[in-house]
């Protein structure tokens, strides 16, 4: 097995509330995830709002800081890095933002956009800015002539297209995709699904996923890490996790999924409530109290992740007799 | 960006009048000539002579500069002060926005005079004082412009992308946050010039500004006011003056924002939303409970009139859950608000009629609707929290949607209410009824909307994308609510939405709406399973699919509702177009009864 591109370990970061002078409870985001993005892997990040998937991309990349743990990137430790350090790396991880109207910025033409990582790192060669942003534009599917353009003149799907030709640009390692497809139209997000799906395949791209969508995650990832409150539930190869989930969270998630065949729409599990506050979790498991297998074990310890059913197959369950 | 012109001319004048004053020939403003003080206005001396003897239309071009210079030094100064403490502190937060911020803020707790008149006495009068006071008092100004701006510009994504690429701090302020700031700090600019050219010309008034006998708008004033019964006519050329310019620069203001916001016309839509729940009551007949007959809505544009519903025809039965579902631009929602007599402003009905209850909805005047809306007829909307009025308890909101229809007290209202949020799911309803809409989750909220929607027993209720601001097993949960109020109450519902799969569970018939128009129409199982337009097709190829096929796309984007083409709306991004497809409109076929199509090609696929 290679070595991990993207790794985390015990990677926490909780969000404090108030001013100043005012300290409020903090929000505890993300609660001890540890990860491993080997080259060349998707991964899928999947759960509902406010289960710090969003927070573990930033984490990841190093726009957000841990209150405790560590990244590394490609080696280096991204957590103690300094301005300097990480910026220098900056060309080798990139984002895609899900609201493809707030990612680009109003006021300056595409080209420029795209440009625009390139020139901070003088990754390329003089008289080659034309052309390079040619060649991203036509790889994102469109024509090298809607460089000169603003944004507002672009379409949702043509704008998600150049934020990704915008996040190529500096030709990097790793992609965390937040949402990409969320605020497209439907007809438009399975075109830059696809697009994205091809660019991995050509440029060898690490991705993280993130998503709600599960079974956008179906389609483009090899694994799938679950979180739920800040926490990851379940681990695991995405053949495993869609057809045998482990835990009770994960099965909870699939079966409530609309489906268009009739024979798919098996007895839902209805999850009782609502997720709890994430300034309070539960003690021991944080899904126990919307879990209808919930024993007073749950409540006592913390699960860890243990291997289930499959080799890389993980669960953060004390039960092994749900199905 | 387009300025309008007659604004940025006035001011040009003004300024260039003052640049030229060297060049224009003016005879000498400070040449006196006692004898001929405050002579008439003559062909040497268009505007007359001052109190000294002076040529008043040279004093006043000449007085311009002084006026002008300080007040652009002014603001300027001020400007790129306080532009900087806005941006910087406003970016990086923390100790920095305190130290800066509040520092700012203190300038703002002295009254301006009492702060001139401080300088001055310190400094000593002239226009350089002048300048220093005016950039101080101006600079909390932009400082606070710059500061809300910033605020508001660097939680977008855009802002984050530089930082994900690696651009410095200052690069990012510089470059990223300024240019998307920059309308308002120009406006505050403009405005800053005009209010300094009035403070300058008070403190001179004053003798705290420009120094005599330098010519100044202010001193001109001041002196005018001494002799106001020999010479009237000397007060009233400054004070003209100064008139004409203030205007000047507030016109170039106005013309500023105008061209920096395009976005500044005024949106009423959703206006209409808030006029919600209201009293009366309609008589049930007929078989059919709703029968919408070719709606049209137009949409008048700077561009011309739009349609972006074209003749929509759906019916529901009674108990019946009709599904519209399309993507943004279909119709959809316009078709449901057409519906409830919701349409914004800008639009109109412009052919149809719907029947419901013996009445014609789209012919109804704001009356009668108060008697049908949020009683026989109910909605449900997407965003709860905007529906819900944010200062009142949610209980005592579903208390007054019963009252403002029945003729119940108060308590029995009440207790109504919160037997209606047990009914929705809401645990300890009792205690819930007391809380706030911002108190409650976003699925608990959208219970309460539908708490509200069922409070009088309506027999049709239009609910518009009910469940896709909420997560997935949220959702489920919304959805599984929905069904059983059917089923126990016997509700008819139109349910709005852009997701396939939700529709497929809960609807019995679904309308596909593409670009305005029903393309599809059918029972909901037979429309999913075997469609009959390829649009319907390609949404469903579109879906990524339950066992990780990769999804099939359509191409090109949904046509923005100006464009107007001779054949089928979807042709262009068809992968099954003829050429009878682009040249001629497709008809609604009614393929067998109840199963409609508007494909010329339908009986091939």
């Amino acid at each position: 097995m290679s070595e991990p591109l993207v790794s985390a370990t015990g990677l926490t970061r909780h969000f404090t509330a108030g001013g100043l002078f005012r300290r409020g409870r903090p929000v505890q985001a993300v609660n001890d995830v540890s990860l491993v993005l080997r080259p060349s892997e998707a991964v899928g990040l999947v759960g509902e709002s406010g289960s710090g998937k969003s927070t573990v991309g930033r984490l990841l990349l190093g726009l957000l800081r841990p209150t405790a743990g560590r990244v590394s990137f490609a080696g280096a430790d991204l957590s103690g890095a300094g301005p300097a350090q990480l910026r220098a790396l900056r060309p080798r991880m990139q984002l895609v933002f899900q609201d493809p109207y707030s990612s680009l910025d109003p006021r300056r033409r595409v080209g420029g956009q795209i440009a625009y990582g390139p020139a901070i790192h003088r990754l390329w060669p003089r008289g080659e800015r034309a052309n390079r942003i040619s060649m991203l534009l036509h790889q994102v599917g469109l024509a090298p002539a809607h460089a000169l353009r603003f944004p507002n003149e672009f379409s949702g799907g043509q704008r998600q297209r150049l934020a990704i030709a915008r996040a190529l640009a500096t030709a990097p390692d790793f992609l965390v995709a937040d949402e990409p497809v969320s605020a497209l139209d439907l007809s438009v997000q399975a075109q830059v699904l696809n697009l994205l799906a091809d660019l991995r395949a050509k440029l060898g791209l690490t991705m993280l996923f993130i998503s709600h969508d599960l079974a956008a995650v179906r389609s483009l990832c090899d694994r799938v890490i679950v979180m739920y409150l800040g926490r990851v539930m379940e681990e695991g190869p995405t053949h495993a996790v869609f057809s045998t989930p482990q835990h009770p969270y994960t099965m909870a998630l699939l079966s409530a999924m609309p489906s268009l065949d009739p024979a798919q729409r098996r007895t839902r599990i209805l999850l009782q409530g609502e997720p709890p506050s994430a300034t309070d979790p539960p003690s021991g498991c944080v899904f126990r109290t919307r879990c209808r297998h919930a024993l007073p074990a749950c409540a006592e310890a913390i699960p860890t992740l243990r291997e289930a059913a499959e080799p890389g197959h993980f669960k953060a369950c004390i039960r092994d007799d749900i199905t | 960006m387009k300025l309008a012109r007659g604004p940025v001319i006035a001011v040009a004048v003004i300024a260039g009048l003052a640049l030229a004053a060297p060049l224009l020939g003016l005879p000498d403003p400070i040449r006196m000539d006692v004898a001929h003080r405050m002579a008439q206005p003559s062909w040497q001396h268009p505007l007359g002579l001052d109190e000294f003897g002076r040529d008043e239309l040279s004093r006043i071009v000449w007085g311009a500069r002084a006026s002008l210079a300080v007040a652009f030094a002014a603001s300027l100064i001020a400007g790129l002060v306080g532009t900087s403490i806005g941006v910087v502190g406003g970016f990086l937060r923390g100790i920095v926005e305190l130290t800066l911020l509040r520092a700012v803020d203190v300038v703002l707790c002295f009254p301006p005079l009492l702060l001139a008149l401080l300088v001055v006495t310190v400094l000593g009068p002239g226009a350089g004082t002048l300048i220093l006071v005016l950039s101080v008092l101006y600079v909390p100004g932009f400082a606070r412009v710059a500061y809300a701006g910033t605020l508001s510009v660097r939680a977008q994504d855009y802002v984050e992308a530089m930082r994900a690429l690696g651009a410095t701090r200052p690069r990012i302020m510089l470059r990223t946050i300024l240019p998307n700031i920059i309308g308002p700090v120009l406006v505050q600019l403009s405005l800053a010039a005009a209010a300094a050219i009035v403070l300058e010309s008070g403190l001179s008034f004053l003798g705290l500004g420009v120094v005599p006998p330098t010519p100044s708008w202010g001193l001109a004033i001041g002196a005018a006011r001494a002799t106001m019964d020999q010479a009237p006519l000397l007060l009233l050329w400054p004070c003209l003056a100064l008139t004409a310019t203030i205007l000047a620069m507030n016109a170039l203001c106005d013309a500023l924002r105008d061209a920096l916001e395009p976005h500044a016309a005024p949106r009423t839509t959703g206006q209409r939303l808030r006029d919600l729940l209201t009293p009366g009551r309609a008589v049930p007949s007929g078989d059919r409970l709703l029968e919408l007959r070719g709606l049209t809505v137009a949409i008048e544009t700077p561009q011309g009139t739009v349609r972006p519903v074209r003749e929509v025809s759906l019916t529901v039965a009674e108990g019946e859950t009709l599904a519209i579902v399309g993507e943004s631009g279909s119709g959809k929602t316009l078709t449901g608000l057409a519906l409830l007599g919701l349409l914004p402003e800008a639009a109109r009905v412009l052919t149809g009629s719907a029947r419901f209850d013996g009445a014609d909805l789209l012919r109804l005047g704001e009356t009668s609707w108060r008697g049908l809306r949020g009683d026989a007829l109910a909605m449900v909307f997407q965003d709860p929290m905007s529906s819900l009025n944010p200062l009142h308890r949610v209980g005592a909101q579903i208390a007054e949607a019963i009252t403002s229809h029945n003729n119940v007290s108060a308590a029995e209202a009440a207790a109504r209410a919160v037997a209606l949020l047990r009914e929705v799911g809401i645990p300890d309803p009792a205690r819930r009824a007391r809380a706030f809409p911002h108190e409650m989750s976003g699925g608990m909220r959208q219970r309460v909307m539908i708490a509200m929607a069922i409070a009088n027993g309506p027999r049709l209720v239009v609910a518009d994308e009910p469940t896709a601001s909420l997560d997935v097993t949220i959702q489920a949960q919304v959805l599984d609510l929905l069904a059983e109020l059917k089923q126990q109450s016997g509700l008819a519902l139109i349910f709005i939405s852009h997701s396939l799969p939700v529709v497929a569970e809960i609807a019995d018939r679904v309308a596909v709406m593409y670009a305005g128009e029903i393309v599809e129409e059918g029972p909901v199982d037979a429309v999913f399973g075997a469609p009959l337009h390829p649009y319907t097709a390609g949404l469903i190829a579109s879906a990524p699919s339950e066992d990780g096929k990769p999804p099939q796309a359509i191409g090109g984007t949904v046509p923005s509702p100006e464009i107007v083409l001779p054949g089928c709306r979807f042709a262009p991004r068809c992968s099954r177009r003829i050429d009878r497809c682009e040249s001629e409109p497709a008809a609604m076929v009614e393929v067998t009864p109840g199963r409609r199509s508007r494909c010329l090609r339908w009986a091939e696929l």
